[in-house]
């Protein structure tokens, strides 16, 4: 059996889930026998290429998250949101509740720690959105696996339920918000 | 009161007339998930999560708030119902800025533990993401909007359980919001610090301060004590993690002295003051050293044994226990100069009952529960707001709930003030002026039957001159004929007094309190407010017999030896300090350090009542157990042991 090409991204968050999915242990050995990674940041390939499962840790807060996010979205065809981030906005979505003008104000000249500050425009800086979304709200997601990080055990369910060919609700003993 | 059937899920349910659909659900072991309803408040069906449906409803109904009626059918588990909670649910959760990662209450939280109930992994609408205010200027209660659900537990809790109604819903619709008062900041509302609100809390929107992140319950034990601190002997759970006090929660704040109050909820997390671990003696340049426990005995034996006028004073704060043994040693030690710190209010009291009725002793003192029976209550001289705020409390409610008139005689201004029918403003010192004049007033509105039934109590007031009194007091001679009528009316009215009629040590105005209290309704109901958690344990052991008080002979230089026994008292010591000069050789059992302390010459160390076992006797006289919710250390002997081990030394 051909393996199933799986994609991760890590946008707007911690890396916290991406460490938790390498904590499920000894499954992993059974895991790298199901599947291959493709565009990740644990295997550091860089392009896009068309996998089946997609999953997305961390939120979306700028342009080119967004377009991470959409084109992640175009080459998979289920997509897993990894964690609080991606699945409610998380610890990025406490930006939300201030207007993107005086969060790049507070960060980049009011923090005692500037010096001369100014917010930074440059081609190649992303534009900050208006607000930090959670997946859903850019691109349809199937299905969810949220935690601060996610516990191993959820990440695991997860995975070995969209192998069998299931779309995976993380039962309620072991679903963590944090 | 009639029963009902009720079809619920299919199953037939009996309840009662009166109940309501979630009330037969639960008792007929039908789970139906809530978040605004709580044990004992009143149900508003502001959450939405008990929706149920009930046939020929149209639509689906809270069961909290829907009345049970024979016959109906109710379904509380159909997948439509299920649908809707997660609905609820997600609403919720995109309605604030409900974070968990980072919320203090996660792994606490009704609102959590629901969305993990009903699997929400996500939220299928825009959130608002609301720019709420976090309001953190109370010294011990954080309010967070952010994480309100409005459920409004907080609000019904500090109005029906507490009394004090200084939390409501503000602002309306989209806007709404818990304010403090008329939207002031929680740290200048009239909040009596209780804690009641974020005990009741789902969410993190309300949380104290100490405890925050120091431990989940989950990772915590929970104890079930007694609180002794002052003498009302609310029950406690305290939570403790790393044998260390977490929270201090009420086991059931509905039940009678299950409410808890600022000290009850936050002394306890703070560190007083330093501990003593260890026996301390002055060593010979003078400085307290610290040393074996027998050293310590040694020296007391020799010193305190050869001593010819000892005199010992106890703590209302120690156990029953402790003041049993304590009383043993003073007899060992052949003492006449025996008594405790309050002994002064003991002698006024018991003096002011004896001279009112010979026999009855302190046992003719209602018990706190009268008070929100109570129709009409004086507060005269008391602070119960500060000194028993559960007490406090319980006149509030009283005020509110019962529709109980009170009549408040202070010359300043407390919460009570604007509760009170009346309001007598009498000047300080003249206290004793303004009962004369109530008396005679209530005397005057007696009826008949009533005058015939107590006029050897009315006498006691009849040469009081209202006229006069009124005049020479600055008192509207309105509002002393007003409260007259209201106490001739009263069938079961309660009179509060506390220090401020016990600082005059005067008995003859406790009597005057007493005859008064038998004007108003059937019998006498009277509470005195007692300065420690078991003064009157240590009253009823004998331990303020003596006819004057100790720790002014104290003062007097009339004692050479000196057993002080603190427990973790802290009141008054630098006065205590003071008065110890003339004593050559004085042994303080204490916890904390403090200037009495510094004066000693030996010093034990004495451990506190979350760490042991011990009977303590409330201002109303029922006795409780505490229950050790910490580990004491273990080179700490208790207080009866130490006190034991004194005595046993004496021998030698």
């Amino acid at each position: 059996m051909a393996k199933v090409k799986v994609a991760t991204v890590w946008l707007e968050s911690c890396a916290g889930c991406h460490m938790s999915f390498l904590d499920v242990d000894e499954f992993i050995i059974d895991l790298s026998k199901l599947v291959e990674f493709r565009r990740s940041p644990i295997t550091d390939i860089k392009g896009f290429d068309d996998v089946t499962v997609g999953i997305v840790e961390g939120s979306v807060g700028n342009e080119e998250e967004k377009e991470v996010i959409e084109e992640l979205r175009h080459h998979c065809k289920i997509l897993m949101a990894l964690g609080d981030c991606a699945c409610f906005g998380g610890v990025c979505a406490m930006r939300n509740t201030l207007d993107k003008e005086t969060v790049l104000k507070r960060a980049y000249i009011d923090a005692p720690s500037n010096y001369k500050g100014k917010i930074p425009v440059a081609p190649g800086v992303p534009e900050l959105l208006d607000k930090v979304y959670p997946a859903n709200q850019i691109v349809k997601v199937d299905c969810y696996v949220p935690g601060c990080p996610p516990e191993p055990e959820a990440i695991k369910f997860g995975l070995t339920e969209l192998l069998a060919g299931r779309i995976p609700v993380v039962p309620s003993n072991i679903m963590r918000f944090d | 009161m009639s029963e009902i059937t009720l079809t619920i899920n299919g199953k037939q349910c009996k309840g009662k007339q009166g109940d309501t659909v979630l009330e037969v659900c639960q008792a007929n072991g039908v789970d139906v998930p809530t978040l605004c309803h709580y044990k004992g408040l009143v149900d508003i069906a502001a959450c939405r999560m008990c929706l149920v449906e009930v046939e020929k409803e149209r639509k689906p109904v809270p069961a909290c708030a829907y009345p049970a009626r024979d016959g109906i059918v109710v379904t509380t588990n159909s997948e439509k119902i299920e649908k809707y909670r997660r609905l609820v649910l997600e609403l919720l959760f995109t309605e604030r800025n409900h974070l968990c990662a980072y919320c203090v209450a996660s792994g606490d939280c009704e609102l959590q533990s629901m969305a993990y109930k009903y699997q929400m992994d996500n939220a299928r609408y825009q959130y608002a993401w609301p720019s709420q205010t976090t309001d953190s200027s109370h010294p011990n209660i954080v309010l967070d909007h952010n994480r309100c659900i409005l459920c409004g537990r907080c609000i019904r809790t500090c109005d029906e359980i507490t009394g004090a109604h200084a939390l409501d819903f503000g602002k309306r619709g989209w806007k709404t919001n818990i304010c403090a008062d008329i939207n002031q900041p929680l740290g200048e509302s009239s909040c009596i610090s209780c804690g009641g609100c974020f005990q009741a809390c789902p969410t993190g929107a309300i949380f104290s301060k100490i405890s925050a992140y120091r431990g989940r319950p989950s990772e915590c034990t929970s104890v079930e004590s007694t609180c002794s601190i002052c003498g009302v002997g609310c029950s406690i759970s305290g939570l403790v993690k790393n044998n260390r006090l977490v929270r201090i929660d009420s086991p059931d704040m509905t039940k009678p002295r299950g409410l808890l109050c600022e000290i009850g909820r936050f002394e306890l997390l703070y560190d007083a003051a330093d501990r003593i671990t260890t026996p301390l003696k002055r060593n010979s340049k003078g400085k307290l050293e610290s040393c074996s426990y027998d050293e310590a005995f040694e020296a007391i034996a020799k010193k305190l044994g050869a001593s010819d006028a000892v005199a010992g004073l106890a703590s209302g704060k120690a156990s029953s226990e402790a003041l049993k043994a304590f009383g043993e040693l003073m007899e060992k030690l052949g003492s006449k100069l025996v008594d405790t710190l309050d002994g002064d209010d003991c002698r006024t009291i018991t003096q002011g009952i004896a001279k009112f009725d010979g026999k009855a002793g302190l046992d003719m003192e209602a018990r706190l529960e009268d008070i929100l029976t109570a129709d009409s209550i004086v507060v005269i001289g008391a602070h119960p707001i500060k000194t028993h705020p559960v007490i406090g409390s319980y006149v509030m409610r009283a005020a509110s709930k019962n529709k109980a008139q009170l009549i408040v005689i202070d010359p300043l201004r407390n919460p009570f003030s604007f509760r009170a029918s009346v309001w007598l403003k009498p000047p300080e010192g003249k206290k004793e002026a303004v009962i004369n004049a109530l008396g005679k007033s209530v005397a005057d509105h007696l009826s008949a039957k009533a005058s015939a039934d107590k006029g050897k109590y009315a006498a006691a007031f009849k040469d009081a001159d209202i006229k006069k009194a009124a005049k020479d007091l600055g008192i509207d001679i309105h509002d002393i004929v007003k409260a007259g009528e209201i106490l001739a009316g009263s069938k079961n009215g309660v009179i509060i007094y506390g220090s401020g009629i016990l600082q005059y040590k005067d008995a003859a105005m406790v009597t005057k309190i007493l005859n008064l209290a038998a004007l108003v309704g059937d019998k006498p109901r009277v509470i005195s407010l007692k300065r420690y958690g078991n003064s009157r344990g240590a009253w009823e052991l004998g331990l303020a017999k003596s006819k004057v008080s100790v720790a002014a002979d104290l003062a007097k230089g009339k004692a050479r030896g000196l057993y002080l026994l603190m427990a973790d008292d802290l009141t008054n010591t630098q006065a205590l300090a003071d008065s110890m000069k003339g004593v050559e050789f004085s042994v303080v059992q204490a916890s904390y350090r403090s200037p009495v302390t510094e004066k000693a010459d030996v010093v034990l160390p004495s451990i506190l009542w979350t760490e042991s076992k011990g009977s303590y006797t409330s201002i109303d006289g029922i006795s409780k157990k505490t229950v050790p919710m910490v580990k004491a250390n273990p080179a700490i002997k208790s207080d009866a042991d130490t006190l034991k081990e004194v005595a046993k030394h004496l021998k030698k």
